[in-house]
């Protein structure tokens, strides 16, 4: 069953003329293809005529084996950096997948049980005026030398015994600075981002998402609530350089269960900056606005999830946009000049934690978890959409979601805070969505008006990234291994590819000499991936590995 | 009579628990930390991050050994260092049972609390180091505080050589000299700091302009370093007053052999 919104009908016309290109070229430079985040590559050698002919290339396997292969891969000039779990990095000949250079980043050791929340995790490199940038498994930031593979220098940035949190996420290089999130906003702990100089690594600013005494907001927090109140910055977030505004996700408050230490008031603005997105000044990390998501997010939907900057007429104005969508499948539109919400939409089928939002932004019929007794809520922590990214062509004027339709049976608990230790505040298992046959979709959605043009099912669940083109295509990957092609605009399969292993990871496009190329990373894994494996009985076939895979049309066809 | 009848109860409640009681203590402790989704789901069951629990045919050996120490290579915790002693045999006892393991009475330990993350047990330190530590390491004041440039005990970053000499007092800590650091130029851009190796290829060292320190690697040619520089050790302790570093102190003196 489909539950509509009460949403906000946005009048929005399209195909105006792309005021702002967030496309990538030959290049793929920064974690969301350009700071814009569209995932979208206006390469089109590769379309929906010959995408039937598109054969491997190339495979580099990293050797790193101990969890999933989530990284984006970074392609400058020919060059690709790749970086896997344990905060290793290695940049590869794009035309051939020649090893170049290895950074090797000192391993943790093999006693060491490092815990659920400082688990070595790593979605990617930053690379910019003549650095790679590296956040690494135990908190630093590293400045590697792009054609030496040399340090240039290192920092750190929170002492990962002390906070419980790592950097998992890619940095985003904005002009000379380089910016990082952090993990840990489901412990006790208190998110921030922080810039440093990309030539020095001297601090530049640091914006704590949740304000310290005197600061305003300090007062939507119970007590020192504040200090240990979450609102992790773990993705990556993205720059407009017109308003010169850093955009970032921020996680859910802590504990993220339990909200009676930590909630002052009712309404709106609960617990700031949790479970928002906040704009920055790009110079000083000065706030210049926020939009709270979701006021006391009890459910752990964690809006850290990436902000896509887009141009599009609404209600006969042309505006500038930041789509975003947080785990609870709703994407938000919002102004990115002065944070105002204009609308959302609901990308799940099965929706149970409100029963609708109004035109205001003001979520009703909340279904909220319980001390002492269980509720089932939908969709789950695992994610309407997990972290995996979404990707927007400009061509068609449609944001591709992948979406799970997951539920989870949670007991809220009331604990003590302990900084860096695991501060949920309950209880709770995943579950399939009652009565259903397929458990995820890929849907086509017109990127402001929320109507869905086009949906694909799968049975099982998707946790891989969206690359589309501007050959009118869509890639993705799933559980079992298959990489595969769907027509951007309708969403019918094109191609498919058995890779080997499972896909948790971000496909990019780029070209060397003339030749166009579609890389995904493989291998199964992560917290989330093995949660949903234990709810199928073939999950346990799901395999695991870190190869890139790369693909690219005979020579002879393109 | 009675007051003797109470003080008995009282004695034997500090020995032993009834088994029911240490059940409800084990899966109250399982739901708040193992319990999260993340990691293991509610009863032992499916739908957690990490592996069913129950029914597993685990021996009480094995569910000891894998609780205490942890489970290496894995992100399962050694919970030796996050529980007090009560709670570990009550939560043991508690998984056993998810095994078709009947639960013994058993000792109810008091048990003070853990030691957190790192390093040695709060427990094990004076009241006015466990102050000290929280100093050491408080995350309010950003990086400056000392866990941003020192380990001790256990916690923070070690910048600086490990401290082997304790200041007196908070006067002396502030006056500190700081003759190692120096002034490196490279590429016309001076500045204060630790030098870490000088060799004909590279010039590493921690470049002291701003908190937190860098790490720096140069292979530029023509660094210039000379002894001395304009760093001060109580302009990054600033933000301390005399008392919370007189508490540090006391912290230092307990761990620093």
């Amino acid at each position: 069953m489909r539950f509509l919104l009460v949403s906000c009908s946005l009048v929005a016309a399209y195909a105006q003329g792309i005021v702002t290109d967030g496309a990538t070229r030959a290049d793929w430079p920064h974690y969301g293809g350009t700071q814009l985040s569209w995932r979208y590559s206006a390469l089109d050698q590769i379309n929906t005529g010959n995408v039937k002919k598109l054969a491997p290339a190339w495979v580099f396997q990293t050797g790193d084996y101990t969890d999933a292969l989530q990284s984006t891969p970074i392609v400058v000039s020919g060059v690709l950096y790749l970086s896997s779990p344990r905060s290793q990095v290695y940049a590869l000949d794009a035309a051939t997948g020649q090893l170049l250079w290895q950074f090797k980043y000192p391993l943790p050791p093999a006693s060491a049980a490092a815990g659920i929340l400082t688990r070595p995790q790593n979605r990617g490199v930053a690379v910019g005026d003549g650095y790679v940038f590296l956040g690494t498994y135990d908190n630093y930031v590293v400045a590697i030398d792009a054609k030496t593979g040399h340090e240039a220098w290192k920092v750190n940035i929170d002492d990962s015994k002390h906070c419980g949190c790592i950097i998992s996420g890619a940095p985003l290089v904005v002009k000379d600075k380089v910016i990082v999130g952090g993990t840990g906003g489901d412990g006790a702990h208190r998110g921030y981002l922080t810039a440093l100089n990309t030539r020095t690594g001297r601090l530049a600013w640091r914006f704590y998402t949740i304000p310290g005494p005197g600061e305003k907001g300090n007062e939507t927090w119970k007590g020192d609530s504040w200090k240990y109140g979450g609102g992790a910055t773990w993705m990556t977030g993205s720059f407009d350089p017109a308003l010169n505004l850093v955009y970032w996700g921020t996680g859910n408050a802590a504990s993220d269960f339990y909200p009676g230490d930590r909630v002052t008031g009712s309404g709106r603005d609960i617990d700031l900056y949790t479970a928002s997105v906040v704009a920055l000044d790009a110079d000083t990390g000065k706030l210049k606005w926020h939009y709270q998501e979701i006021p006391n997010d009890l459910w752990d939907f964690d809006s850290a999830y990436e902000c896509i900057l887009l141009d599009r007429e609404v209600k006969g104005q042309m505006r500038k946009l930041l789509v975003h969508m947080n785990k609870s499948g709703l994407m938000f539109v919002l102004d990115r000049v002065t944070g105002q919400f204009l609308g959302a939409y609901s990308t799940v089928e099965v929706q149970t934690w409100i029963s609708g939002i109004t035109e205001t932004g003001e979520l009703v019929g909340r279904r909220e978890p319980k001390v002492g007794s269980s509720t089932n809520v939908c969709p789950s922590p695992a994610g309407a959409k997990s972290w995996n990214q979404m990707a927007y062509s400009p061509r068609t004027g449609m944001i591709y979601t992948p979406n799970m339709e997951l539920c989870f049976d949670v007991t809220a608990n009331r604990q003590e805070p302990r900084e860096g230790s695991f501060y949920s505040g309950g209880s709770w298992a995943l579950k399939l969505a009652p009565n259903r046959t397929t458990y995820s979709h890929i849907d086509g959605w017109d990127a402001v008006t929320g109507k869905r043009m086009w949906t694909y099912a799968y049975k099982y669940v998707l946790l891989a990234s969206i690359l589309t083109t501007a050959g009118d295509l869509v890639f993705t990957g799933d559980p079992e291994g298959n990489f595969f092609a769907l027509d951007a605009r309708n969403g019918n399969k094109l191609w498919t590819f058995q890779t080997g292993a499972g896909h948790r990871g971000s496909a990019v496009s780029y070209s060397v000499n003339g030749r166009q190329y579609i890389a995904t990373p493989t291998g199964w894994g992560t917290i989330t991936g093995p949660m949903t494996s234990a709810l199928f009985p073939e999950g346990d076939t799901w395999r695991g590995g870190s190869a890139l895979m790369v693909f690219a049309l005979p020579e002879e066809s393109k | 009579m009675n007051r003797f009848l109470a003080c008995l109860a009282m004695a034997a409640s500090l020995e032993a628990q009834p088994a029911a009681d240490r059940l409800k203590q084990g899966e109250d402790v399982f739901n708040k930390t193992c319990a999260t989704g993340y990691c293991h789901a509610p009863k032992g069951g499916p739908g957690g991050g990490a592996p069913r629990l129950a029914a597993r045919g685990f021996d009480e050996a094995y569910i000891n050994a894998t609780t205490t120490r942890g489970l290496p290579g894995t992100p399962m915790p050694a919970f030796s260092t996050v529980l007090n002693r009560g709670e570990l045999s009550a939560v043991i006892a508690y998984v056993a049972s998810l095994n078709g393991i009947a639960a013994a009475a058993g000792p109810a330990f008091g048990g003070a609390p853990g030691g957190g993350r790192g390093g040695p047990p709060q427990a094990m330190l004076p009241p006015e180091a466990i102050a000290g530590r929280e100093l050491f390491t408080d995350s309010v004041r950003g990086f400056a505080r000392c866990a941003t440039c020192h380990e001790a005990g256990g916690v923070g970053i070690s910048v600086a050589s490990p401290i082997s000499t304790i200041p007196a007092d908070a006067a002396a800590l502030r006056a500190l000299a700081t003759p190692h650091v120096q002034t490196v130029t490279v590429e016309g851009d001076s500045m204060p700091a630790l030098m870490l190796s000088q060799g004909k290829q590279r010039t590493v060292f921690y470049d002291l302009t701003t908190v937190p320190p860098v790490r720096r690697t140069s292979e530029a040619a023509g660094i210039k370093v000379v002894d001395g520089s304009g760093w001060k050790h109580s302009a990054v302790i600033a933000s301390y007053s005399d008392t919370e570093l007189n508490s540090i102190l006391q912290f230092l003196k307990a761990v620093v052999k």
